[in-house]
């Protein structure tokens, strides 16, 4: 396995530029999941890799080989690709070692190979089956049996698993991450489910409009986001946002009222700030206090061991906090909720992270 | 609904086209059969005759003589097709289809654009070019050096045939090229990234992954020649006339169902023998649907994307 | 480098190609409009002031029945796309919809006409047209091309209409809607684009038959514009301007037609009708 690195990567069609200036580090046998909105350039990333598309600039390294002019084939990735783009007229044996055997290996080579593979992914009663006779759960295994045989020194994932039902996709995905155990294999995957980017990636690469906002460990980016898109991005329900203004002391709210927070440099004072709290952190509680608002209850989602209460601010915003367990409030209940000091975030005019 | 209503449904709803088609398709075509088995008589009427008539046309000299030749025209006409225009097609088809060509659309439009136009203006527009009075094909190959083959094609009975067909294929290439353009263009673009994935070039990945999963294309676009070719009859009669000269050279089955039917300056027009000739090329085409359909289509393989 | 090589043969090979397919039309075209010594001396020279002479077109729009032959083409085409599509549709939705007794057997009585061409009915079709006095009628030619063209029309379709959701059609009935109502107000108006596709397949072959015309209407101005073209070029066979004119005239309309249709032609033949 080896370790994939991306310098200065840029690509446009036309006018048009999808990717700007992308550096990025895939450590050896490390499982790196892209996250990003449908059109962020996350897909686009993962082709360039593969070398489906010409780049216009930068550099990228597999193993410390520069492989910008190298064809596919002889970048030593595989490809798992969001259809599984099984090859229809040949069967399950035949699309795995296909490859294999343009790259002219030797034909009991190819059967070892298919067979391990095969052992692997449990596929040895369906080998001589066609792509159609299989389920979509069995096609995904024979797309990640198509790359294994490979003996790749990087996995590229292609969304594989939004075509799959939900229960298969829970199974899959845990098939996914104990394959990456078991081969130690260097991974690129790219998805737009968070539950997927949380569970399976050593680090998260979020991008949005052919940037990356912020990469790093999963947990990092859901307790340090580094500016506001990644903070509205990762997690759900979403986090909420209130907009303000820094005062001596703590940041004005406008109608919601105020907040009192230490730490803030005076040179901050009367700048515009975008205060952000995970609804995990909200606690629906009455009484006065530095960190409480006043709200109006909208709506009550009841989950059973939590629920989710939305609440009006008097300014028009609406916050969203979680409970736990049974809570007797309705809608149109007059409220006060608390605010957490420890998780409260806190973005500047420009949408950075500050404090 | 009342069983009354539902068959003035039926009727409203089927009846114009059922009426339409039974009267103007289904009922020339039975009674073109039934006619072939009587045999016309000089007085207007008409006698049982059995197969009297095929007997004639296949082993009368007078009648089996054009017969056979027609009928062997047809097949060098069919071949012709098979080999040039569908191969050419295949390949224009091929190259549109590439990822990322520029000028697409005007390619596609542009060489579709013969098949567009009617044959007899195909037809006149070639005979115009190939014809030694205007000297234009002589000139074209004295630009190359090539004059000394030039020759009268059309007017040879050598090469008479073999140049309507290509005229014919020039103008329907188009079909082949549409039709397996469509095929090609139908196939996921993953399936090709996954081929290139897999080292396979651009050539190597139009034949192994792209090739097999058109092939039940190729075999309508056969199919589909096969039932036009032996019903062909515009271009020759428009570039040759009903006597399909040189010395009938050029003559295929539909000129010779014209000729028997109409008459010519050397013969009277017979219904009869006419309807034969007719329900020949009906057994000829049927005959070659069904083996398409019970010989080859079963072996071929659908795929759905 | 290997990538531009390569992607100047695909170019050097297409456009050898549209050469050779154009080619001839240009040549017919830009000759039509010449003297007839610069036709023969210069053939492969546009029409420049020095050389032209419309002549041969004068002969052309002098003979008067050219003009009345188009109308006969527009009403022949324009009748049986209209009859192939209303009838066609009909039936169509008559066979998706209703499940009787001899549907399949309806399905492929009428798949006959698809395999089998009706020209082999030739002497029964005049026969026919004969008793009905209906010789040198553009009905006869429009009856007997709509029979022709309804089973590939009900069978494309009939296609187009299976895939109307079937909420749509149970919606209109919960509405009250008759089943006259639900074909003419909701199914007609979806299946729009497949009527398109019908229309192009109909259109084409229509006006550029030879065979029908010469069988059924060879005369009494009731040519088509084919036939009357193939006429014209009969009688002035060796008046090389005339000849040109007139093979100029039968392109340059359709070929205009088609530069502006193109896309929608294009898109019709490869919206898979044809499966």
């Amino acid at each position: 396995m080896a370790e994939v690195r991306i310098e200065n990567l840029r690509k446009s069609f036309g006018a048009v530029e999808v990717l700007k200036d992308i550096d990025l580090t895939v450590e050896d046998g490390s499982f790196v999941v892209l996250v990003g909105p449908s059109g962020c350039g996350k897909s686009t990333l993962l082709r360039s890799i593969a070398g489906l598309e010409p780049v216009s600039g930068g550099t990228i390294t597999i193993g410390g080989r520069k492989v910008n002019d190298l064809p596919p084939a002889q970048r030593e990735i595989a490809m798992v690709f969001q259809s599984y783009a099984l090859y229809p007229h040949m069967d399950v044996a035949a699309n795995m070692g296909f490859g294999l055997r343009f790259a002219r290996t030797p034909k009991a080579e190819i059967e070892a190979r298919v067979a391990e593979a095969a052992r692997i992914l449990q596929l040895e009663p369906l080998l001589k089956r066609r792509p159609r006779e299989l389920s979509g759960g069995q096609r995904q295994r024979v797309a990640i049996g198509r790359a294994i045989v490979r003996k790749p020194q990087v996995f590229l994932f292609d969304e594989p698993l939004s075509n799959l039902d939900a229960a298969l996709r829970i199974n899959t995905r845990v098939e996914i991450a104990k394959l990456h155990k078991l081969l130690a294999a260097t991974i690129v995957y790219v998805t737009h489910d968070q539950v997927e980017a949380m569970t399976l990636a050593d680090k998260i690469v979020v991008m949005n409009q052919g940037r990356i906002e912020q990469q790093g460990k999963p947990l990092d980016l859901y307790y340090r986001p580094a500016n506001l898109f990644v903070a509205g991005f990762i997690g759900s329900p979403a986090m909420n946002f209130i907009a303000g203004q820094v005062t001596q002391g703590g940041i004005d709210l406008g109608p919601d009222g105020a907040v009192t927070l230490a730490g803030l440099t005076a040179a901050a004072v009367g700048s515009r700030v975008t205060l952000g709290i995970r609804p995990e952190h909200v606690r629906i509680a009455d009484g006065e206090g530095g960190l409480r608002l006043s709200a109006t209850v909208e709506l009550v989602e009841r989950l059973g061991e939590a629920g989710y209460v939305h609440l009006r601010l008097p300014s028009g915003t609406v916050a969203v906090a979680e409970i736990r367990g049974e809570t007797s409030l309705r809608t149109g209940d007059r409220t006060s909720l608390a605010l957490d000091p420890t998780h409260l975030h806190l973005f500047g005019p420009d949408g950075r992270r500050m404090v | 609904m009342p069983q009354g209503t539902f068959l003035r449904l039926l009727v409203f709803f089927l009846g114009p086209a059922l009426l339409v088609y039974s009267v103007f398709s289904i009922y020339p075509l039975l009674a073109t059969i039934l006619n072939s088995l009587y045999s016309h008589q000089r007085d207007g009427s008409y006698l049982w005759n059995g197969l009297g008539n095929f007997q004639t046309l296949l082993f009368d000299p007078t009648w089996s003589v054009p017969f056979w030749n027609a009928l062997k025209n047809n097949f060098i006409f069919f071949l012709i097709h098979m080999c040039v225009q569908n191969p050419v097609g295949l390949l224009l088809a091929a190259l549109l289809s590439l990822p990322r060509l520029r000028f697409r659309a005007t390619y596609r439009t542009l060489i579709f654009m013969p098949t567009m136009l009617s044959v007899v203006v195909i037809g006149f527009a070639w005979q115009l070019i190939l014809s030694p009075l205007w000297g234009i094909a002589k000139m074209f190959l004295q630009t190359f050096g090539l004059g000394f083959l030039f020759a009268p094609w059309l007017g040879l009975e050598s090469s008479a045939l073999i140049t309507v067909s290509l005229i014919s294929v020039w103008q329907f290439v188009g079909i082949p090229m549409i039709l397996i353009y469509t095929a090609l263009l139908a196939i996921p673009d993953e399936l090709v990234d996954a081929a290139t994935v897999d080292g396979l070039n651009q050539f190597q990945a139009f034949v192994w992954v792209k090739l097999p999963l058109i092939w039940p294309t190729i075999g309508l676009v056969s199919i589909l020649t096969f039932v036009n070719n032996f019903n062909a009859f515009d271009l020759v009669y428009a570039m040759k006339g009903a006597l399909a000269g040189p010395n009938f050279a050029t003559d295929i089955m539909g000129t010779l169902f014209y000729r028997t039917f109409f008459g010519n300056q050397l013969q009277l027009g017979d219904p009869s023998m006419g309807s034969a000739v007719a329900t020949m090329m009906l057994l000829i085409i049927l005959i070659g649907v069904m083996a398409y359909l019970f010989l080859v289509q079963r072996r071929i393989q659908r795929y759905s994307f | 480098m290997r990538r531009h090589a390569s992607a100047i043969a695909v170019h050097a090979i297409l456009g050898l190609y549209t050469l050779l397919a154009l080619f001839p039309i240009v040549l017919v075209v830009m000759n039509s409009f010449k003297a007839k010594r610069a036709i023969f001396n210069t053939p492969l020279r546009p029409p420049l002031p020095m050389n032209f002479d419309p002549v041969g077109y004068t002969k052309v729009f002098g003979d008067s029945s050219l003009p009345l032959y188009y109308l006969n083409s527009i009403t022949v085409t324009v009748g049986t796309i209209f009859l192939t599509l209303l009838f066609g549709a009909m039936a169509a939705w008559a066979l998706t919809e209703y499940k009787f007794r001899w549907n399949t057997l309806l399905a492929l009585y009428l798949s006959v006409g698809i395999m089998v061409p009706i020209r082999l009915g030739s002497v029964a079709i005049i026969q026919l047209v004969a008793e009905l006095n209906l010789i040198n009628t553009l009905t006869a030619l429009v009856l007997v091309y709509t029979a022709q063209n309804l089973p590939l029309a009900i069978f494309i379709l009939s296609e187009f209409i299976a895939q109307i959701p079937r909420d749509l059609r149970e919606a209109a009935r919960c509405d009250g809607l008759s089943e006259y109502n639900i074909f003419f107000h909701i199914i007609l108006p979806l299946i729009r684009p497949a009527m398109a596709t019908v229309a192009v397949f109909t259109m084409i072959p229509v006006w550029n038959d030879l065979w029908f015309p010469l069988l059924l209407a060879p005369a009494g101005g009731k040519q088509t514009i084919t036939l009357g073209v193939q006429q014209f070029l009969g009688q002035y066979i060796t008046d090389w301007n005339a000849v040109l004119a007139a093979l100029s005239t039968a392109i340059v309309p359709v070929l205009l037609l088609y530069v502006i249709f193109s896309r929608q032609l294009i898109r019709g033949l490869t919206s898979g009708a044809v499966k």
